[in-house]
């Protein structure tokens, strides 16, 4: 019978090694860093070759076609993660052992940093490049080049992450698992809903788009599900709490560091 | 079987060893600050341009009205409950600051970056306003009062006061008047009409214009004192938003 898990792929070798390891979170991070940096080299010489006239045969080309293929593989990559989480999920997660338990909360603050690292580049680099982009190129249409690398990219991106890391919690951590921490609820459905709240805010650009202030209550939607990005807060004790529970017997050593 | 605990080097525990926990602890400690770091800068960000950005983005929307009244309150939400969090849970009295540098880090990439490097406007156009005074200013109130209260109440008025100074040595240059084809502007005005931008009309520009222009000397003073009453009120419930995210309730699987 099976103390901890049955879940396929927790390995003797490696409960018996370290259970510190950020090196895939790392890896995901170079390789979303690099992937960044390489669309942004794209839009900078396609975004003013062909991204200026939406009825243009070029922007179909360059631009609407990397639409019509990132979104459905975001789509895929959202349902892949979710069902693979959830399929390999522990089946008998009352019995994990507190080592087991350690190491999984320390795989969970992996997914939690590439979730952050994605969270930066969509709410900050890209939301506000695409403020510069809409102030200098007047837009003939909802699917601008920095719509699409924006709205239709680095969102779901930080999405999938979210999902990623809020699936594996429920799916592997008992006090993630056994009740629904609210402050992780918040922090992954939280920015997850600025993704719809594209839909009011496209909506709204179909009545004007030929002046515009960046501070318009239109864009107000966004703002509020920003603000859930602060339930990190309590996800984060949450954490620190379980963490402290399954450390007491090096409570003195810690404190002394 | 046991797939796991019975080769684990300690069963039953944790940890193998005291310098395992030490070196996780040490490692993740910073992790865990560069994630609260990564999305507040996020958080923060989205916050600050969606309600503040067009004053922090343009020089010609620096005026002495409008940019030292919103910017101020707007960016006392997110320093308030950052304070809340770190003051509350941990006694670091850092909050303020580190939100404030978040926001800077992402600003400034991206007007060098974006603004500059993408769409090509002058980064004199397109500068940051500087925060970090007022951070230092709310971060040292809380740490040597102990109170939100004294807080919110002195440090609120001073952040709202302290705004239009901390940005004054680089913003001075820009408000010196000119004349341009018979028209009064200052350089800030120049530069903003040599830049069109979908934000460059004068019925979209929300700046400062009508009588209180004509008595220009008093207005920064009273915006900047409605802005620290402003963010005083900003702080007291932003404060309790901060400490409403640090909540760690759950909710059962039936509840949702």
């Amino acid at each position: 019978m099976s103390l901890t898990t049955e879940k396929a792929g927790v390995s003797a070798k490696e409960s018996a090694g370290s259970i510190v390891n950020y090196r895939p979170a790392y890896l995901a991070m170079a390789a979303l860093g690099t992937f960044y940096v390489g669309i942004r080299i794209y839009e900078q010489y396609f975004g003013w070759k062909a991204g200026l006239d939406s009825f243009a045969p070029e922007f179909q080309t360059y631009w609407l076609n990397i639409m019509w293929t990132e979104l459905p593989l975001e789509f895929l990559a959202f349902c892949a993660i979710g069902g693979y989480l959830w399929k390999t999920r522990d089946r008998n997660i009352d019995a994990v052992t507190p080592r087991e338990e350690m190491r999984r909360l320390i795989t969970l603050i992996g997914w939690l940093l590439v979730y952050a690292f994605t969270v930066y580049w969509g709410a900050s680099y890209f939301t506000e490049q695409d403020g510069t982009w809409h102030q200098t190129v007047i837009r003939d249409t909802d699917f601008t080049p920095s719509h699409i690398l924006e709205f239709y990219l680095s969102y779901p991106i930080y999405i999938i992450a979210g999902w990623g890391a809020f699936m594996y919690g429920r799916t592997r951590i008992p006090q993630f698992a056994n009740r629904i921490s609210l402050a992780f609820l918040m922090f992954f459905a939280g920015p997850f809903m600025i993704f719809p709240n594209v839909g009011l805010n496209e909506w709204g650009h179909t009545f004007w788009f030929m002046e515009e202030l960046f501070t318009a209550p239109l864009h107000w939607g966004f703002v509020f599900f920003g603000w859930f990005g602060l339930a990190m807060f309590g996800t984060v004790l949450q954490i620190l709490g379980r963490v402290i529970e399954l450390s007491k017997e090096f409570e003195k050593d810690v404190l002394a560091i | 079987m046991s797939l796991s605990n019975e080769t684990a080097p300690a069963a039953g525990r944790a940890w193998a060893s005291k310098e395992e926990f030490i070196g996780c602890v040490k490692l993740t400690d910073w992790i865990l600050l560069l994630i609260l770091f990564l999305v507040l800068l996020g958080s923060f960000h989205i916050h600050y341009m969606l309600l503040a950005g067009d004053w922090d983005f343009w020089i010609d929307f620096k005026d002495r009205r409008m940019w030292p009244t919103v910017a101020p309150i707007v960016a006392m939400c997110f320093a308030a409950a950052a304070q809340s969090f770190f003051w509350q849970k941990f006694r670091l009295p850092f909050g303020a600051t580190v939100a404030c540098f978040a926001l800077l880090v992402g600003e400034w990439i991206n007007r060098y970056d974006n603004f500059w490097g993408w769409t090509f406007f002058p980064i004199n156009l397109v500068f940051p306003s500087a925060l970090i005074p007022m951070g230092f200013w709310l971060d040292v109130v809380l740490l040597l009062s102990g109170s939100w209260i004294v807080t919110a109440v002195l440090g609120g008025m001073g952040w709202g006061l302290l705004f239009y100074p901390s940005n004054w040595p680089v913003l001075a240059q820009f408000h010196q008047a000119t004349e341009v084809d018979g028209v009064l502007l200052t350089l800030a005005d120049l530069i903003g009409f040599n830049y069109v931008r979908t934000g460059t009309p004068e019925y979209i520009r929300m700046i400062e214009r009508g009588t209180l222009r004509t008595f220009g000397k008093d207005v920064v003073p009273v915006a900047a004192f409605f802005s620290g009453f402003v963010s005083m009120l900003v702080y007291f419930l932003w404060w309790k938003v901060g400490g409403w995210f640090s909540t760690v309730k759950y909710l059962e699987n039936d509840d949702v």
